[in-house]
């Protein structure tokens, strides 16, 4: 069930990295900051996450853009690793913030839905787990279509298949990129909403799903949308079997290990295109 | 002759100053500052480490924490359960570092700029796990406790002074390293590669061959570094030594100095580390302050200084030269 947020997470970082060809290290901070968005309104407004969804995406789409007007849009033209290390920065800088502004501890959202159940004929299921993973494979999808149907959709295809032809037909190439980067943002941060009630928030609870989404999206094809998607659900699936077999421990091995080897033997990904 | 010659002569302020600055650790009052300034050497020492690879060929490695972690395991275990000295520990830690780094170099060094990142990051996680599972072996997430029994052969000693000379030691061996391999062949060809791979290839220049030599003399001395950390402070465990936050440091060090320069490091570390250490004890009251102040830092000096203070420092040494004249 993990696998519908990893394939969200994942589906806003094959969407920065494609479109504006930035490897963001700091996207597991965003998730972070969306849980403690989600956490504060809770605990000030008493509204429970899926109330604050508006609110919240709101907050992350002005965090991502001006995040990206401040510091990224200063970078564009850099060498690669120059932008690594600026995204690197920003996330230590972010967790940080939340360190100072929330503390250390394990912040947990418990609404009376935490444990509620749904049952679904054969199979019952967690209530919040299912709404995640509804929710999260819907917005993935729906990102998928704006890509295929919509005119900025198909530039930002334009342009991560060759930024500077698609510049010469006309793209306006730094709206594109702000945009990608805004709507990755905006994903992300739905999923750290939808994560919110099963998971607690802590500052450093970006790094651990940032890399898995980097394992995903290089398992997709590091720029595919669909491929993080189904990505996405992979590592979902060979996560919860490692765990079961092999036990907790080696959960992250076993998906590190899968990740050298999509590596090593397809550095495309598994549904990437060739290069 | 010639070399040695212009290892020297090309960086002499600076080898005046990374000379001098043994003496400091003598002067300062307690044994608080000069644990900053044992922790400054070291930091110098394991960032040019770090920058011996990935500065001079521009591919990050953010997993070479992994390789101290490697060195700080090797020569406690050993010592701990054969008794075997940390310095003879400290070579088997090398050779096994070099062997890992043979190992993932051969398999990930070909990969492009954003995966070979990526995939150094997976190996220091899949040995981090392996560090916390293996119990019997690494004592697991509690980590290992060296007991401390001063004495030459044990790389353990009463006071601060010897910890300061040996760090120090250190951080000019590897100085010397990369000041040697900036006017080498090998340095050549890694900054050939760093700026075009394939216009480098098409001159000749065997690209495994010089990045894997590259790496291994990268990660053996980020090892020893390991060992000479871990003889310091006499405790280690898998989540602190090889965290993703150590590679970074690394990286934050070089960088801010300059990276892909022999003396970048030094630089970094010698402004960053005692600023830092000094700011997390002012700043105590608040958690996550200095952090804060850092990253901020580091995120000024990549968009306004992405050659890092080095070269800002050389101008002004040059001008300072030619007013005495």
């Amino acid at each position: 069930m993990s696998g519908g947020i990893y394939a969200l997470i994942s589906v806003g970082l094959a969407l920065i990295f494609g479109v504006v060809g930035l490897v963001n290290f700091a996207h597991g901070e965003f998730l972070m900051l969306a849980m403690y968005i989600a956490y504060w309104i809770y605990n000030k407004g008493g509204l429970d996450p899926y109330q604050s969804l508006p609110v919240n995406l709101i907050v992350m789409a002005v965090i991502g853009f001006l995040i990206f007007k401040l510091i990224m849009e200063r970078v564009l033209d850099s060498d690669h690793s120059i932008q690594m290390l600026l995204t690197l920065a920003l996330s230590m800088v972010l967790q940080n913030v939340a360190l100072i502004l929330w503390k250390a501890d394990y912040r947990s959202i418990r609404i009376p839905m935490t444990n509620s159940s749904t049952n679904m004929g054969f199979l019952t299921l967690n209530t919040p787990r299912l709404l995640a993973f509804v929710i999260a494979i819907g917005a993935s999808v729906l990102l998928y279509l704006y890509l295929q149907k919509t005119f900025t959709g198909a530039a930002m295809r334009a342009i991560s298949q060759n930024g500077k032809a698609a510049q010469l037909m006309g793209i306006n190439i730094k709206k594109t990129y702000m945009l990608a980067f805004v709507i990755g943002t905006v994903l992300v941060g739905l999923a750290g909403l939808l994560l919110s009630p099963i998971y607690p928030a802590f500052p450093l609870v970006g790094a651990n799903f940032s890399t898995l989404a980097f394992i995903v999206v290089v398992l997709g094809g590091l720029s595919s949308v669909p491929g993080a998607i189904i990505g996405g659900l992979v590592i979902g699936v060979i996560e919860s079997f490692a765990g079961y077999f092999a036990g907790a421990a080696y959960q992250q091995a076993a998906y590190f290990l899968l990740f050298i080897l999509v590596l090593v033997f397809k550095p495309n990904g598994l549904f990437g295109k060739k290069a | 002759m010639k070399s040695l010659n212009l290892i020297f002569r090309r960086n002499l302020v600076m080898w005046i100053i990374a000379a001098a600055s043994l003496a400091v650790p003598f002067f300062l009052p307690n044994r608080y500052f000069q644990d900053i300034a044992i922790m400054t050497f070291l930091w110098a020492g394991l960032s040019a480490s770090w920058n011996l690879y990935s500065g001079y060929s521009k591919r990050l490695s953010i997993g070479h924490a992994a390789f101290m972690g490697i060195g700080a395991y090797s020569s406690s275990l050993l010592y701990l359960n054969f008794g075997i000295s940390p310095w003879l520990g400290m070579l088997v830690g090398g050779v096994i570092a070099a062997g890992a780094a043979l190992l993932i170099g051969g398999t990930t060094l070909r990969l492009k700029g954003t995966f070979f990142v990526l995939s150094t990051i997976a190996f220091a996680e899949i040995l981090k796990v392996f560090a916390t599972t293996s119990r019997n072996l690494t004592g697991g997430a509690l980590g290992v406790m060296v007991p401390f029994k001063p004495g030459l052969q044990n790389m353990m000693w009463d006071g601060k002074i010897p910890y300061s000379v040996l760090m120090w030691a250190y951080m000019i061996v590897v100085l010397f390293l990369c000041a040697w391999l900036e006017q080498s062949k090998l340095g050549f060809q890694l900054v050939a590669l760093g700026e075009n791979q394939e216009a480098a290839e098409n001159l000749g220049v065997n690209s495994t061959k010089s990045m894997l030599s590259a790496f291994v003399i990268s990660a053996v001395l980020t090892s020893f570094g390991g060992t000479l950390f871990v003889q310091y402070i006499l405790f280690i465990e898998p989540s602190s030594v090889m965290s993703m936050s150590h590679s970074v440091q690394f990286i934050l060090l070089a960088i801010a100095g300059g990276m892909g320069t022999a003396f970048g490091p030094m630089v970094g570390s010698f402004i960053l580390t005692p600023v830092s250490t000094l700011l997390r004890g002012y700043l105590s009251g608040v958690n996550g302050l200095h952090g804060l102040v850092l990253g901020l830092v580091l995120i000024a000096v990549i968009l306004f200084r992405p050659d890092g203070i080095l070269p800002q420092l050389k101008i002004f040494f040059r001008r300072l030269l030619k007013k005495g004249k």
